[in-house]
């Protein structure tokens, strides 16, 4: 019996790393530099979150140390507003419920499982259990935290209490790591942080590498952004699955009720409407000619469900059947009628989804971003309204244009999702694809390989359309695609006027110039042909050159304002 | 008495009227109005008389090419004139330094000594002779006034010999009395004057070759002519002393070149002056002149069958024609001025036979032929071609 129980023991204990090696690629957890990356990126997210919940400008110090060959200690800490002791298990410990995937919010978190994951990887990495400092403003509270693989669950193996004379709050996490390796490539932790840093302007980032070097990301705007509220779903984006499991976890009286109350755009009438169109489909099963059944098919679709009913005979029967199920407890529908429900959706019409939910970047604030971390000569962005892929989901897309200034020559991508930097995967993503497709040298871009210039795109939804389990890549959704190329258009004009101004405002110096070089010449011959003082002539000449483009100028500022 | 001859001097039509104050008057009056526009705020100009094919054209009153009225205008606030106009002032300053010191330079003298390096700049204000040149021609056609009156003069050509006397600055000569080699025409010949003239008319001699037979025959002597040779293309200087002898001086002119499209080029210039100096027709060219030969006429009539020479390229009916001289002669049958029955003829001729005859082709009937029958034959037979 205890051999059993051992065995059992053991086999949960595999069961559980076995999981997190077989779901490496999607947790994000594959290759040794990207792995370190997305251990910092967990540990961020969590920070830059809890932040913003409780709007508190954001102080994130990242710290790696080496402690061996490919074995690093990895500190992040913030001045959040600290986690209770009697929740540390539950951020650190559990592994799968922390997930935000079944709640319709926009968030970071779509990558992984979150912190846990973290917790997790450091302990089967290097066996050692992740210390977390963290104090809401009282005392401060060191644990050590493990996760309880038995019970799929934190376990606070050491915890001390200490004294908080000075009031801080904030969490400090510490986590030992092997298998993994600190590069500064474009998929490391500077990288990342670096753009972090540019898509969360409110928040200050610090750095220290390896070899001790400090980095700064300072902070460029002092407005914290609200944080994302809860969407209900739209019949357009959910699938079986959704209504399904929301079926069973609400506490609504009827289906009828858990359709209008958990879904947006979904009224009495609309269920009313769905009773039809679910008996239409039914009915329609039932009819053998398959060329029949098409066309009724495609009636349906043009929403002639009366029409459509009313050639069955005793099509009132099903209808009524249908209400019936409407009727009963919601904990009680099949998957079979989930699956008509959404069958049904497909064929309705419904208002555009809500766009409340949607927490874009904003224009001016990646601006600073893009100024702050860059320091371009020139910034500009476009946050394009809220739109609608697969006729459910709401996304909304963000651009920033940053040129000259400190950025190199050379054009480079910056890819975002819901403000997570997107490291891997360029080459499929739909921003790349959109990016490239654009015709530069309209926009006064001759050379885009040797132009000092950095696009960002955001694309911000409830439901990102990833190519990969590994999140790093925008699936190539013509609508997606569509608006990424209007809101580069439109950044890219406003760098055209500011480029050609500036070729403008080049050219009328050199101009001017021209014109001035031959002042002394003409002056001599001047002074020769009638006599008068070659210093007047010039002064005459010089002053006529003044007026000319004084005069330019103001005409210049006036156009612009 | 000898009788009074077909040829022979009439009375002058003008007179000598080189005046160096006019050039400067001229130039002083650019120098102010410039000034003046720049004080007041305004973007000094020039505006000058526009080159080229499409502002000339063939008056045919006085029957000269002429320049049409069209106008650029050289602003100092252009980016694509500035350079110009710094370049036309330095030029007028040069010529008004020239004028007024009694100096003459030649297109060279004048790119070098307006050449230098612009302070503060890797720029010269003529990189190259190719700038200067035009701006003196621009000068021209402004101010309405030639080269050589600037006192910048071009390069020397030609030469005349016969019984006239020439005042050149402190010199006072015979033309006749230089020896064979005669006077050379030099680059400029506004302050020449002819105290005296012992001739009845001129005659415009293509290749130096001829004008020395001419000469060692004594032509010039027993027909009372004033040999002028072109050697070639007649230079503006020889031009511009075939203008004064005519208009100043009453002198008929005729002209004698080879019986090719190239010698009736010749002619064709000194009549009605050339498309590039247009403007200057009113003092370059004497649309008076005629032409005593060679003609496609005089092979007949003298005989000279066997020393024509073909004519160059292909003709307009064989394949890729018509080139070369064919092609000169088709071109030449348009001009305005050989719109006439005897001149549609020769070149119709020409292009019939194939065929082109040099001067020196006389020598083939005897080396004083030329100078004791053919010319004074033709032109006191008043067989000439208008």
């Amino acid at each position: 019996m205890a051999e059993a129980s051992q065995l059992f023991k053991e086999f949960k204990i595999q069961s559980v790393s076995e999981f997190f090696r077989r779901n490496a690629a999607m947790l994000g957890y594959t290759g040794k530099v990207r792995s370190l990356t997305t251990l910092v990126h967990e540990a961020v997210t969590n920070s830059l979150d809890a932040c913003e919940e409780a709007g508190i400008p954001p102080y994130i110090r990242v710290e790696i140390e080496e402690l061996g060959r490919e074995h690093y200690k990895v500190v992040v800490e913030d001045n959040g507003p600290g986690i209770p002791e009697k929740y540390i298990t539950h951020v650190f410990g559990k592994m799968l419920a922390g997930t935000k995937a079944h709640r319709n919010i926009q968030s970071r978190g779509q990558q992984g499982i979150g912190i846990s994951g973290a917790v997790m990887f450091a302990q089967i990495t290097s066996g050692k259990a992740t210390r977390v400092i963290t104090s809401t403003g009282d005392e401060i509270i060191e644990a050590w935290v493990k996760i309880d693989v038995d019970k799929n669950e934190g376990k606070i193996v050491k915890k001390e209490r200490h004294p908080n004379p000075d009031g801080w709050h904030g969490t400090r996490i510490e986590l030992e790591v092997k298998n993994v390796k600190y590069m500064r490539s474009k998929q490391g932790v500077y990288w990342y942080l670096k753009l972090t840093a540019i898509a969360n302007p409110h928040a200050h980032i610090e750095l220290i590498e390896p070899d001790g070097r400090l980095i700064v990301f300072p902070r460029s705007s002092e407005e914290v952004p609200e944080p994302p509220v809860e969407m209900k779903p739209h019949p357009k984006g959910v699938l079986t699955d959704d209504v399904y499991r929301m079926a069973k976890k609400t506490k609504r009286q009827s289906v009828r009720r858990f359709l209008i109350g958990e879904f947006s755009r979904i009224s009495d009438k609309k269920v009313d409407e769905l009773v039809e169109y679910i008996a239409a489909l039914r009915l329609i099963k039932t009819v053998e000619d398959k060329k029949v059944q098409e066309q009724l098919y495609e009636r349906l679709m043009k929403g002639e469900v009366k029409a459509v009913l009313r050639s069955f005979r005793g099509y009132t029967k099903v209808v009524k059947q249908v209400a019936k199920m409407m009727e009963k407890p919601p904990e009680k529908l099949t998957w079979h009628e989930a699956e008509e429900i959404v069958e049904a959706f497909k064929y309705m019409k419904f208002l555009a989804p809500p766009t409340h939910g949607l927490r874009p970047i904003g224009e001016e604030n990646i601006e600073k971003g893009l100024k702050g971390i860059l320091k371009p000569e020139f910034v500009t962005a476009v946050t394009r309204p809220p739109k609608v892929y697969s006729g459910g989901i709401p996304f909304q897309v963000e651009v920033g244009l940053a040129y000259g200034g400190e950025i190199p020559s050379g054009f480079e991508l910056l890819r975002y999702a819901n403000r997570v930097p997107l490291l891997f995967d360029a080459g499929s993503c739909v921003t790349t694809q959109a990016a490239r497709s654009i015709d530069w040298k309209r926009y006064k871009v001759d050379d885009l390989d040797r132009t000092p210039l950095v696009l960002m795109i955001n694309v911000v939804s409830v439901h990102v359309p990833y190519t990969g389990t590994g999140k790093q890549s925008i699936a190539s959704v013509d609508e997606i695609y569509n608006e990424i190329r209007l809101a580069i258009m439109d950044a890219a004009r406003r760098l055209q006027t500011y480029l050609s101004g500036k070729h403008r405002r080049l050219y009328q110096v050199k101009r001017k110039k021209t014109f001035e070089k031959y002042v002394p010449e003409i002056a001599r011959a001047l002074s020769v042909l009638t006599g008068e003082p070659e210093e007047k002539i010039r002064e005459y000449f010089l002053n006529f050159i003044e007026s000319h483009f004084a005069s330019k100028e103001a005409v210049e500022v006036s156009e612009n304002a | 008495m000898p009788k009074r001859k077909v040829i022979h001097r009439e009375k002058p039509k003008e007179k000598f009227s080189y005046d160096p104050k006019k050039v400067l008057s001229k130039l002083e009056e650019y120098g102010r109005s410039v000034l003046e526009a720049i004080k007041s705020g305004k973007n000094p100009y020039f505006d000058i008389p526009m080159r080229g094919l499409n502002n000339v054209y063939f008056d045919e009153k006085s029957r000269l090419i002429k320049m049409g009225d069209k106008l650029s205008r050289r602003y100092f606030l252009n980016v694509a004139h500035a350079r110009k106009f710094m370049q036309t002032l330095l030029i007028m300053a040069y010529v008004k330094r020239l004028v007024s010191e009694g100096k003459h330079a030649s297109l060279r003298e004048a790119y070098y000594a307006n050449k230098h390096t612009i302070p503060g700049t890797r720029e010269n204000t003529f990189e190259d002779q190719r700038e200067s040149d035009p701006i003196i021609e621009d000068l021209e056609r402004m101010l309405g006034v030639l080269r050589e009156e600037m006192h910048i003069t071009a390069d020397r050509r030609g030469y005349i010999y016969g019984d006239i006397v020439i005042r050149d600055g402190e010199d006072e000569f015979n033309a006749s009395k230089l020896g064979s080699g005669g006077w050379a025409v030099p680059g400029t010949v506004e302050h020449i004057q002819f105290p005296e003239i012992n001739v009845d008319y001129a005659l415009v001699v293509e290749t130096a070759a001829m004008a020395d037979r001419l000469i060692e025959e004594k032509f010039p002597k027993k027909e009372n002519a004033l040999i002028i040779a072109t050697q070639g293309q007649a230079s503006r200087g020889v031009r511009r002393l075939i203008h004064r002898l005519h208009y100043e001086e009453g002198l008929p002119i005729i002209v004698f070149t080879d019986g090719d499209p190239y010698g009736w080029y010749i002619y064709s210039t000194i009549k009605q002056g050339s498309i590039n100096l247009a403007y200057l027709s009113d003092k370059l060219a004497t649309p008076e002149a005629r032409f005593v030969g060679m003609t496609m006429d005089d092979i007949k009539r003298y005989g000279l069958e066997n020393v024509t020479e073909k004519l160059k390229g292909i003709p307009p009916n064989k394949k890729g024609g018509p080139t070369g001289d064919y092609k000169r002669i088709l071109e030449e049958m348009e001009y305005p001025w050989f719109q006439n029955r005897e001149w549609q003829r020769q070149l119709k001729l020409a292009l019939k036979w194939g065929v082109r005859i040099e001067q020196q082709a006389l020598a083939n009937k005897s080396l004083e032929f030329v100078a004791k029958e053919y010319l004074p034959e033709k032109i006191n037979n008043g067989d000439l071609l208008p």
